[in-house]
């Protein structure tokens, strides 16, 4: 499964988000620190869920890490977007 | 002294603490230099860590405040977060009232700059 497919489907089951945008921007860091050649480098996250409301900024990010798990050691940078 | 104690000690220390890959005046990452860009931008006195340059401390810190991600931002030893939200508090105004309450000094007028270059 591809990388954001992977993102897409933890976050859904995650937080049953009423909006959510996985956007594979490795391309715009080819050669970068970081670019592994993989393609699945570096992604951007849109996320917009309920379950946000009651968490702060840092709490949001960290609900978002524990359900990507092992993705986050996978793929060198993730950008998030949360409310 | 273990990294755990070094980490306690640095952002006790010191008022603002900025963990990142490479310097302030030499970032070595994008994330990295978008949060120091902010912080030098802003006149903000702050402790820089390059944790490429000790492995140990690479791995502390992100134990140390249960945050899996470079760079991280720490103000009157309070993790604050990592380039997505300080980006956010920049721009929302936030990260003035935070160091305002904590009594850091900043370059106001230069904070208003970033807002109006991204409104």
């Amino acid at each position: 499964m591809a990388v954001k497919d992977e993102i897409e489907a933890r976050l859904s089951a995650a937080f049953a988000p009423e909006r959510l945008e996985v956007v594979n921007e490795s391309h715009r860091h080819s050669g970068h620190s970081g670019d592994d050649g993989s393609g699945e480098s570096h992604f951007k996250i849109l996320i917009r869920a309920a379950a946000f409301a009651p968490m702060n900024r840092v709490a949001r990010h960290r609900a978002v890490h524990q359900a990507l798990g092992d993705l986050n050691a996978r793929v060198h940078a993730i950008a998030l977007d949360i409310a | 002294m273990s990294a755990a104690e070094q980490i306690k000690e640095t952002v006790e220390k010191n008022d603002v603490v900025l963990f990142m890959k490479g310097t302030k005046m030499m970032p070595q990452c994008g994330f990295s230099s978008r949060v120091a860009g902010v912080l030098n931008f802003m006149g903000i006195e702050y402790q820089d860590v390059n944790v490429l340059a000790d492995a140990e401390i690479r791995q502390g810190i992100k134990d140390f405040s249960d945050w899996p991600t470079i760079p991280q931002l720490y103000v009157k030893g309070e993790f604050v977060g990592g380039c997505d939200i300080v980006t956010e508090m920049t721009l929302s105004g936030e990260l003035d009232q935070l160091l305002e309450a904590k009594g850091v000094a900043f370059d106001k007028a230069a904070a208003e700059k970033i807002r109006e270059a991204n409104a």
